[in-house]
């Protein structure tokens, strides 16, 4: 399969770190472990799964080396899992990320109204634990205007020169690169809760994982549960999750969530159509966060976001494609990366229509 | 097997233990009341609307997405507007012909597809024959010129119509509506257009934001985000109202309810704060 060449984990010793450490337990207390009340795994939430089904589940590998039979089998455990739990049909896809695909997003602060439309409908799509916690992948900061600033000069500067350091991150054109612009987070507010939106004494920024392309969450995860896949979505996986929040402190952008508590998603809310890496219910002590909806954008479709924003602020396609919505504001709009100078190269780009 | 443990061992296992003592207290420590006041579910939201309220609205089917049986729309129980979509073609129809735009990397509609403006029309549902129920000639007089005047009807969509608050003071009704066949729209270049492809309207007079709306940029389209797939293209008149751009060119809408405040916090007055001295 593509996906696994692509996908490739290179740091073999974090993984045999991780093997050592499970099987440590397993040798002398796996089934004190995973009978015991308040385990730390998934594997003792599925209460109307079998026990072999679950402590297959806690002791799987990391998915992207698994074999396709392993995969499958995987699969099929948690399908087993989720619908019993669930008490509906659901699906957990494994379909590989497009080929010749770059994901990119663009965001039009002129637009945005703050309505937060957007943050529902992800949750809606995604599974999120709906309260205590209550887990939400997209804040909306509210920002005074005065924060927001372009230079006219660089903007015309046009394509990056490659700097002494090498040719980093990706060449998207026009004028994306260089730093035209930016917005200062002084007196951001991400609590406001007013009647109707817009403030006109402030502009809107929401904020959810930027897919960078030189992802520091990644680099910070010791046992790469978390990677960036061929299509440059950083995802994660649940099961090889150790939960240390490491890359959670490593985020220049707040953008993961952690699972503190046992998810709370009413069976009625729950979407059935899921993705393995995108949003099939999470467990307990894992990380989460945007996926550009895995389990949609993989198969074609646009992020829940986009399709709930009333402006239409919100755009997404594929960065290699000139044809793309994103490639035709990269190349005729105004546009600047948040927290540019972290050097992190997001694919997520704001920009003024 | 307990004669296995090695000290290291043992050490990993009391670490587990640990943690997953530590995580059931923070669990016990959620308030009951919490869960339960959440989990009994208010009756759902079933008659919603998209961009603004008022005007597409769309009705809750369950089971309305047969392979996964969940619901053909997932609305606001704050505010009542559509947030998540089953189905996202849902209600369209093909968007039809559209000029030609020369450059290549624009316009491409084969795949287009948009819902509807008609039959969201109170007044041209008003009878058989669209607006012409009334606009035949006969029960209202066809108008002799394109002079503003007051009108004796239509206040609830243009409140006076001496100030159109459109093109500040420059527009009239018969620069939108066609004299002759009230059922149309009609441009500047005499052309008669359905209600369905406002755009075409819109677009003789706004050519920049129309080209923008062309390649994608302004606006909103729904469906596949390849470049040719299928998508469903949001027509103007989905988020502008053509009668009140000038007092405000997107209605204001109501916002959804704010993220969960941090844990012991009682409201974000932190935030609202100055920070410092500045
Ligand atoms: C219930 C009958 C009725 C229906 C249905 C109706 N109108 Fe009218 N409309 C009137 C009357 C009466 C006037 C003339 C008022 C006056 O002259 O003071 C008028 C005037 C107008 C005018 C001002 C220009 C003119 O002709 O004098 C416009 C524009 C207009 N209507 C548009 C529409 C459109 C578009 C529709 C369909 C969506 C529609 N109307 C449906 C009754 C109707
Ligand atoms: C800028 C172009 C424009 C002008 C000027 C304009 N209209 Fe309209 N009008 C439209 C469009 C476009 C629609 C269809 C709206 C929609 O799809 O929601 C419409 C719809 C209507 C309707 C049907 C509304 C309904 O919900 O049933 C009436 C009635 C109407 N116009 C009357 C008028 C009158 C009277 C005037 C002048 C005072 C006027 N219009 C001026 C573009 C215009
Ligand atoms: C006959 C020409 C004409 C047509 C047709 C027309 N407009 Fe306009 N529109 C104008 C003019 C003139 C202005 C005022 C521009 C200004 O104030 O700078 C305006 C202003 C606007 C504005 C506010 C822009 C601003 O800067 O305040 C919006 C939004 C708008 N139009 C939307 C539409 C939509 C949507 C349609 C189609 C239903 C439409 N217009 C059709 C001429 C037209
Ligand atoms: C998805 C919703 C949406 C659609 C569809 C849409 N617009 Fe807009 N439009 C907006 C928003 C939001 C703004 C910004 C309003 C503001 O600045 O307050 C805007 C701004 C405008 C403006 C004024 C801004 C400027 O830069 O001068 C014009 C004119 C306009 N739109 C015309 C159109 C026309 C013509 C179409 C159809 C071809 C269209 N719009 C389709 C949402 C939309």
């Amino acid at each position: 399969m593509s996906e696994e060449k692509k996908e490739l984990i290179t740091t073999e010793d974090a993984i045999e770190g991780r093997r050592e450490f499970l099987k440590n337990v397993c040798l002398t207390g796996a089934t004190a472990l995973v009978a015991g009340p308040a385990s730390v795994s998934a594997a003792v939430e599925a209460a109307s799964a079998d026990a072999d089904t679950t402590v297959a589940e806690f002791f799987q590998g990391h998915f992207v080396l698994m074999s396709d039979v392993e995969k499958e089998k995987a699969i099929e455990r948690l399908e087993k899992r989720y619908t019993a739990k669930y008490e509906k049909k659901t699906t957990v896809s494994n379909v590989p990320a497009p080929e010749d695909t770059l994901f990119g997003y663009a965001l039009d602060i002129s637009k945005c109204i703050g309505c937060r439309r957007c943050v529902h409908a992800c949750v809606d799509e995604n599974n999120q634990s709906r309260n205590d916690p209550e887990v939400q992948w997209i804040q909306v900061m509210k920002i005074p205007k005065g924060n927001f600033a372009f230079s006219a000069d660089k903007l015309e500067k046009g394509y990056p020169e490659t700097s002494q350091f090498g040719d980093y991150g990706v060449q998207v054109g026009g004028n994306a690169h260089t730093r035209v612009g930016g917005i200062g987070t002084e007196e951001a507010q991400s609590h406001f809760d007013d009647l109707v939106t817009p403030d006109n004494d402030h502009f809107y920024v929401p904020v959810q994982c930027q897919q960078c392309e030189k992802p520091p969450c990644v680099k910070a995860c010791p046992v790469r549960a978390t990677f960036r896949d061929s299509a440059g979505v950083v995802l994660i996986d649940y099961n090889w999750c150790i939960g240390c929040r490491m890359c959670q402190l490593a985020c220049p952008y707040q953008a993961r969530r952690f699972n503190w508590g046992e998810p709370n998603l009413p069976k009625e809310e729950m979407n059935p159509h899921t993705h393995y890496f995108g949003n099939r219910p999470r467990m307990r002590g894992v990380m989460e966060k945007c996926t550009f909806c895995a389990q949609r954008t993989r198969e074609g479709r646009n992020p829940a976001c986009l399709e709930a924003c009333p402006v239409g602020a919100r755009k997404f396609g594929n960065l290699l494609d000139p044809e793309s919505e994103v490639r035709k504001i990269l190349a005729t709009k105004r546009v600047f990366r948040f927290k540019e100078e972290f050097g992190t190269y997001p694919k997520f780009f704001y920009y003024v229509g | 097997m307990h004669s296995l443990i090695t000290p290291t061992k043992f050490a990993v296992l009391a670490l587990c233990g640990l943690l997953a003592i530590s995580l059931g207290l923070y669990k016990s420590a959620e308030s009951a009341e919490q869960m339960s006041a959440k989990t009994q579910n208010e009756p759902l939201v079933t008659d919603c609307y998209e961009s603004r309220e008022g005007y597409t609205t769309v009705t809750r089917v369950e089971g309305a997405v047969p392979q996964y049986g969940y619901p053909n729309i997932k609305c606001s129980q704050k505010t009542g507007a559509v947030l998540w979509y089953g189905d996202p073609y849902e209600g369209t129809v093909p968007m039809g012909e559209m000029p030609e735009i020369t450059d290549a990397t624009r316009g491409n509609y084969a795949n287009a597809v948009v819902k509807p403006r008609e039959p969201r029309l109170m007044y041209f549902n008003m009878g058989p024959d669209g607006c012409k129920t009334c606009h035949d000639g006969k029960t209202v007089p066809a108008p002799k010129n394109k002079k503003p005047r007051e009108l004796a009807m239509h206040q609830d969509i243009v409140e006076n119509s001496m100030q159109l608050m459109h093109g500040r003071g420059s527009l009239w009704c018969l620069d939108c509506h066609s004299a002759t066949d009230r059922n149309k729209l009609e441009n500047r270049q005499g052309v008669q257009i359905g209600f369905n492809q406002p755009q075409r309207l819109c677009g003789t007079c706004h050519g920049e934001l129309y080209i923008d709306w062309r390649a994608g940029i302004h606006g909103k389209r729904t469906g596949d985000w390849a470049a040719n797939g299928k998508k469903r293209w949001w027509v103007c008149t989905e988020c502008h109202n053509p009668h009140t751009v000038q007092v405000n060119r997107f209605n204001p809408i109501k916002q959804e309810a704010p993220p969960a405040l941090p844990r012991g916090m009682k409201n974000a007055d932190h935030e609202r704060m100055p920070h410092g001295e500045h």
